[in-house]
């Protein structure tokens, strides 16, 4: 297997240059939004304005500057996209790990809680509880991230059953080292071609997640998000008036982060399909 | 027989697990508001309506509140066999009235969606799996990724942007004008046509991925090395094989029929679930809340266990106990 060849190669494909430099792009907003911007996202100007050349994309009805507001929105965006994405994904690699190492009643207790986190439906409990509580970027992330473990859980577990017979395992086995020793030392490092893509996966499932519940009105009053744009654009007027330079750039923006996060999750998928006659 | 007892097992562990998963929903739906911050009587009432402490007392009593929590769990359930799952204070009405008023909308406009979305997707995913390298099948897997990326409510409001607002050629809000059947198909058109591009890209995406796979298999190869026409092949051995993950998608997405809807009916003013659920999350409307949680995953775990029973019936490696 020259998996590594074969991902250098894919990475200088030009969707995946674009899609890699969208979220770099992404990334150094959040980081220095006062870079790119003239305005900043609290001073309040006259509302409703066209674009200019002072405000590029106009001001919104309490007068912010749309551009610097889709420039400062990435920060909470890309925040509650990756914690929560890191989240579910260190909940479902421990989860698949002990389960696919341990076969028998740890295994399945495992995967008896996977298959009801898997059944119960996620986003009308999300909605539920955020309605219900005060909405906070806190929660938000925590029950994104405790709600979206189950698929990963269950790929890494069957990849780990792959492996924990090989050779290698079982030498290390002999040798004594303890279980835990040989799923960080031995386990860890060749799953991670099934880890990483599912990483991407959920970094966009949890950034479509939270531009929804934003657009219910559920996310932080007080942050603002892309999703939170689109919501404001929609239910004060933006639609109406047929300023579409509201509510198209944050739109733009999770569209493009998604794609990218998809795109960049393709890198590691096996390209090369089975043939019958070897 | 080793069949049947690995059968059973499996029966019996599935079973567990959806009688715990039905458990939690219902733990969920009644202690939210109960362990809620504030208190339970104005959790359930709402909070914009004013109680002089005397009837704040009586409703307290009369709702069994003031009861220990394990006895009030037990009025709960028997509340529920009686299908009785609350009273909205902002709409005035039992809950389970107010939504099977809702119902058959919601019904109407993802029912028609998944099924149109199913044919089509299995048909067009068939299709580009068998031939994937030809420029319309690259098309569609590119335009379908394109569109399950996009939240489907921002989706539906470029379509209401475009078509509506700016082509004026659907109707900007509403189920119908006049209660006729063309009015209510003009206002249905644009929602149903969103929601049948998100299901059918989702199913595309699948039934193609499935396609791929099973065409590399040794079946097909033997097939065509019989001189069977490969669009025999398709038809005939390795559609059937290939349909399965896409047929638990469906049954899925008939499970999420209430909520999967949400966005669009909100976007497009449709007087359905989902905008049921979003006029009770402004209100802070409990009871409908918690009433429409529980009507959701019923039907989530209703779809789950459909899953399970299409694999044992279709997959008979399911039946062998070889998940």
């Amino acid at each position: 297997m020259n998996q590594r060849e074969n991902i250098t190669k894919k990475i200088k494909e030009p969707v995946l240059i674009i899609a890699i430099s969208i979220l770099l792009c992404f990334l150094l907003w959040s980081l220095v939004p006062q870079f790119f911007t003239s305005c900043d996202d609290h001073t309040r100007y006259k509302p409703y304005l066209y674009p200019s050349f002072l405000h590029p994309l106009g001001t919104d009805d309490i007068g912010h500057d749309i551009l610097s507001l889709v420039i400062y929105s990435a920060r909470i965006s890309l925040i509650i996209a990756f914690t929560a994405g890191g989240l579910s994904i260190i909940i479902g690699v421990s989860i698949g790990i002990i389960s696919g190492f341990f076969p028998g009643i740890i295994d399945d207790i495992l995967m008896g809680l996977t298959d009801i986190v898997l059944i119960i439906p996620k986003i009308p409990v999300i909605i539920l509880l955020a309605a219900i509580t005060r909405p906070d970027l806190m929660l938000l992330i925590l029950v994104l991230g405790l709600f979206y473990w189950e698929t990963t859980a269950r790929v890494v577990r069957s990849r780990v059953m792959q492996v924990s017979g090989a050779g290698y395992i079982q030498s290390a086995r002999c040798l004594g080292f303890s279980s835990g020793w040989i799923m960080i030392h031995e386990i860890l490092p060749v799953i991670y071609p099934v880890v990483l893509p599912k990483l991407m996966l959920v970094v966009a499932g949890a950034s479509i997640s939270e531009a929804s519940l934003s657009f219910l009105g559920l996310s932080d009053p007080t942050m603002n998000s892309w999703g939170k744009m689109i919501a404001d654009a929609f239910t004060h007027g933006g639609f109406i008036r047929g300023m579409w330079w509201w509510y198209t750039p944050p739109a733009l923006c999770i569209v493009l982060m998604i794609l990218s996060c998809v795109r960049i999750g393709m890198i590691w998928e096996q390209t090369g399909t089975e043939t019958a006659f070897e | 027989m080793p069949e049947q007892t690995a059968l059973l097992s499996w029966i019996i562990r599935k079973a567990i697990r959806y009688l715990i998963s039905g458990f939690i929903v219902l733990v969920i739906v009644f202690l939210v508001p109960r362990l809620m911050p504030g208190d339970p009587v104005r959790n359930l009432v709402g909070e914009d309506v004013w109680l002089s402490p005397a009837t704040l007392q009586a409703l307290r009593s009369e709702m069994g509140l003031d009861l220990p929590l394990n006895e009030q769990f037990i009025h709960y359930l028997l509340d529920l066999f009686s299908l009785n799952l609350g009273y909205s204070y902002h709409l005035n009405g039992p809950v389970l009235n107010i939504l099977l008023g809702r119902i058959p909308w919601t019904l109407l406009l993802i029912g028609t969606s998944i099924l149109a979305g199913a044919c089509f997707g299995v048909i067009a995913g068939a299709l580009t799996g068998w031939n994937p390298e030809r420029w319309w099948a690259r098309t569609l897997t590119g335009s379908s990724l394109l569109i399950s990326s996009i939240p489907p409510y921002i989706l539906g409001l470029a379509f209401l942007a475009c078509f509506s607002f700016y082509l004026h050629l659907f109707p900007i809000k509403g189920l119908y004008d006049t209660p006729d059947i063309f009015s209510i198909i003009y206002h249905l058109t644009l929602p149903v046509l969103v929601l049948t591009l998100f299901y059918a890209s989702r199913n595309l995406l699948i039934m193609r991925g499935s396609v791929i796979s099973e065409r590399g298999l040794l079946y097909p190869q033997c097939a065509r090395a019989l001189g069977i026409p490969r669009q025999i092949i398709l038809k005939r051995h390795v559609a059937k094989n290939a349909l399965l993950p896409v047929l638990t998608l469906i049954a899925l997405d008939f499970g999420f029929l209430f909520s999967g809807a949400l966005f669009i009916e909100i976007v497009f003013s449709l007087q359905g679930m989902g905008s049921l659920i979003y006029d009770a999350i402004l209100l802070r409307d409990i009871p409908v809340l918690t009433g429409s949680f529980l009507v959701i995953s019923v039907f989530v775990i209703l779809a789950n266990l459909s899953v399970d029973l299409i694999s044992v019936l279709i997959d008979p490696r399911v039946r062998m106990g070889r998940e």
